[in-house]
């Protein structure tokens, strides 16, 4: 700016003359001081100014260079919409393939006011949704209010549709829902979820904390592939024998990992409520009902294993040791008898094989009940199992171990357990004596799970060969399948109704395990109330209901799961799988 | 008195200005930009997750068997059909000597032998049966009148009745349940009903 120099008064002066430099007269008195304040209020505001320039300096560094460009802008125009959340978690199988989703099913709804021509809508809604009345419709976007539905939870197809319509006004409102492409076939696992996506069953009600919290998908230890042919197999049982139920599950006796879980008569998760268009009598109740986890019962023979186990493991009995089973016991009310009745002494091994309910009895009165008490107790059979699951049973047993509970439990009756319970024990039975606890979530591979030792390998390798004999020679035959090394055992319990033991009210069972030289899978399959029929020579039982299904069962998923078939006559397989007791005897046949 | 000082710092004022204005217009287009990618990436998303479901839906175990029973009627792996050791596989035939090679001799040769004529009707057939594998299924494969009637098939419903005739596809022509939902789409609308 140019100053008024007030002492540069010469007018003389050239214009390209300057003046020495001088300091700055300044006048003496009130001027002076006047001076002085205005120059400290120039300072004052200056550092002032200084300050806020320095402090947005300050910030600028901070957002461009310590954060990154990472800063939110803080002007709504700009504000980027997040995008919504899957409110809930997918569930996949153990190979990926999705079980539940979440799919989003928006409402359409308009708002009157700002519809053009609401005849021309009409039409054209009408037309996209043929269920529609073009007189409601009419109504609805004459009716001059501000929001009305058109029409609630579209599926993907009608959005598009009506995307396409492009009439002005009409608009969408978001809203989610479940679906479950594979329907009924994993029903029990999977469960269902209410109207506001909470959980209802299975995994959706079990782990529904989990579910609604994260967003990659669940992934189950079920296989979508090995899961229908079980039921498939199962379905075919029921079928055959005209049963009530079934329920059936494959376990991999290393880890614990349930592989399938089928419990028939199942229901359709997608519309849990709706009746079965196949069977419109089947209740509500009964269709939900889980059988393998929820449903607790006395499984008969198949218990039998563990008699032997216990004798074994505790040294009560050898392979060698030989029981009466000549005459039926009678125990206070009671009368103990055989169904496969040899009527003579049978050695440990041919009370399993053919399945002799009077030498179990005497098996177990050698071992003692608090023995027995004590053994299944540690194999879990004692206690609510625990899996991911909303539906679990407890099992039922009796509070005083009586003399004629030992007996009757020693063939698996008078204590309930659930399929779930049994087939974890008894795969800790087959795996060389490690109890894990089950689960249906997939474990990470090659991980097996912290187990529990609960019985010693030598007793689960004898075991093995015991239940392999049962296959080979025993009630089990028809569950063989060759190339696979199955060993088992069958149970066929008579079923309580009310106090007493209902005649020809049958519950089949067969626990069956492969390759039962080196123990990779086990499958228990049980059937409910099976009648017998033309091809099973009037016969319901395991051997001939559950144990062919087991066959044909193995056969199928073996290739599946990777398991090599073997020479079952191969010579190391037989030196694993003889009992040595019985070598150089003649077996007789079942 | 305009001074050069002064102008400077005007012209830097303005440019600073000017170049304020610019980036923020910038950053405002690239916002709206990165606003609608992501409404758009999210929609995408949607759309995955139905075509995802739809895809589950499609290829559920129930959908893929009857599908085989009706055009592969392929069956379960046979324990016989599984080897399991190198030892196990047969060794390959011995080919038949290469028709064109012995074409070629057969040319170069002034007088052929009546054998080893190049369209020889004995070399073709031995050298294809080495192709076709050994089925070691129980079923027949499907007969020729089964395969000329394969592209109806795609066409017509399972129960057209000039099909009847075809051994393998008549063991599947279970009628389809009519309340199961034919696509995703369906099953949804069945949903939607049901509540």
């Amino acid at each position: 700016m140019v100053a008024v120099q007030p002492f540069d008064d010469n007018p003389c002066r050239p214009r390209h003359f300057k003046p020495p430099p001088c300091a700055p007269v300044v006048p003496e008195g009130p001027a002076r001081q006047a001076l002085e304040t205005c120059r400290s209020r120039l300072f004052l505001t200056s550092l002032l100014f200084a300050c806020v320039f320095a402090a947005v300096a300050l910030r600028i560094v901070e957002v461009v260079v310590l954060e990154g460009g990472s800063a939110q802008s803080h002007m709504p125009r700009f504000r980027i919409p997040a995008p919504p959340a899957p409110a809930r978690a997918d569930i996949v199988d153990r190979n990926g393939k999705l079980l539940a989703t979440t799919l989003d099913t928006p409402s359409v709804y308009a708002t009157p006011k700002q519809i053009l021509d609401p005849a021309d809508a009409t039409r054209k809604l009408v037309k996209a949704f043929p269920s529609l009345k073009s007189g409601d419709v009419y109504a609805k976007l004459t009716s001059g209010k501000s929001f009305v539905y058109i029409k609630r939870r579209l599926t993907p197809r009608e959005q598009y549709e009506v995307n396409q319509l492009g009439i002005p006004g009409v608009q969408f409102q978001h809203e989610e829902r479940r679906v479950y492409p594979d329907g009924t076939l994993t029903a029990h696992v999977v469960g269902y979820t209410g109207i506001d996506n909470s959980g209802f069953a299975g995994i959706e009600r079990g782990l529904d904390d989990t579910l609604k919290d994260r967003r990659d998908p669940l992934q189950l230890s079920l296989d979508l592939r090995i899961q229908y042919v079980l039921r498939e197999e199962l379905q075919r049982v029921i079928d055959d024998f005209t049963a009530k139920g079934a329920a059936g599950l494959i376990m991999d006796v290393n880890t614990g990992e349930v592989l399938a879980m089928v419990s028939l008569p199942d229901f359709d998760p997608n519309q849990p409520g709706a009746s079965d268009p196949d069977h419109p009598a089947l209740s509500f109740a009964d269709r939900m009902f889980n059988r393998d986890t929820l449903g607790v019962y006395e499984l008969g023979s198949i218990f039998k294993i563990f008699t032997v186990a216990m004798a074994l493991d505790y040294g009560t009995s050898t392979l060698a040791s030989t029981y009466d089973a000549s005459h039926p016991i009678n125990i206070g009310r009671f009368t103990i008898g055989d169904y496969h009745g040899k009527h003579r002494v049978l050695s440990v091994p041919e009370i399993l094989m053919y399945s002799s309910n009077i030498g179990a009895a005497k098996m177990a009165m050698a071992a003692g009940g608090q023995k027995q008490r004590e053994f299944l107790s540690r194999l879990g059979l004692l206690k609510t199992p625990k899996i991911e699951v909303a539906e679990i049973g407890s099992p039922h047993y009796p509070g005083k171990w009586r003399d004629v509970n030992v007996m009757t439990i020693a063939f698996g009756h008078g204590i309930s357990v659930t399929p779930l319970s049994f087939a974890s024990a008894a795969a800790a039975l087959v795996n060389g004596g490690v109890l894990r606890q089950a689960t249906l979530v997939r474990q990470p591979p090659g991980h097996a799970p912290q187990g529990q030792q609960v019985l010693s390998p030598k007793t689960s390798e004898q075991m093995r060969k015991l239940m392999r004999l049962v296959v080979e020679h025993g009630t089990g035959t028809m569950a063989a399948a060759p190339g696979y090394v199955v060993g088992g055992k069958t149970g066929t319990a008579d079923k309580v109704s009310g106090r007493h033991y209902a005649d020809r009210k049958l519950l089949s069972s067969f626990v069956g395990v492969f390759p039962i030289n080196d123990p990779k899978y086990l499958v228990l399959t049980m059937v409910d109330e099976p009648h017998p029929n033309k091809q099973s020579h009037g016969y319901a039982t395991a051997g001939w209901t559950v144990a062919p299904a087991t066959s044909r069962t193995v056969q199928r998923i073996a290739p599946l799961l990777g398991v090599e078939p073997v020479d079952e006559s191969s010579p190391e397989i037989q030196r694993a799988l003889t009992v040595d007791s019985l070598q150089g005897k003649k077996i007789e046949a079942y | 008195m305009i001074r050069v000082a002064t102008l400077f710092w005007l012209v830097l004022v303005s440019a600073t200005g000017f170049a304020m204005f610019g980036v923020k217009y910038q950053v405002q287009a690239l916002e709206d930009e990165l606003g609608r990618t992501k409404r758009a990436t999210t929609a995408e998303e949607h759309e995955i997750r139905v075509l995802d479901a739809e895809w589950a839906y499609l290829t559920r175990p129930e959908m893929l068997d009857a599908m085989n029973r009706r055009f592969l009627s392929l069956s379960p792996i046979a324990t016989k059909q599984l080897h399991t050791t190198a030892a196990d596989i047969p060794m390959r035939p011995v080919p038949p000597a290469p028709v064109e090679a012995a074409a070629m001799v057969a040319a170069a040769e002034p007088p052929p032998p009546p054998g080893a004529s190049p369209n020889s009707p004995e070399g073709v057939p031995t050298l294809t049966a080495a192709l076709i594998p050994v089925t070691a299924t129980s079923e027949p494969p499907p007969t020729q009148s089964a395969l000329r009637a394969m592209p109806a098939l795609l066409e017509r419903p399972a129960s057209a009745p000039q099909l009847g005739k075809a051994a393998p596809v008549k063991a599947v022509a279970k009628p389809a349940t009519p309340h199961r939902a034919k696509s995703l789409d369906d099953l949804i609308a069945q949903i939607m009903t049901s509540r």
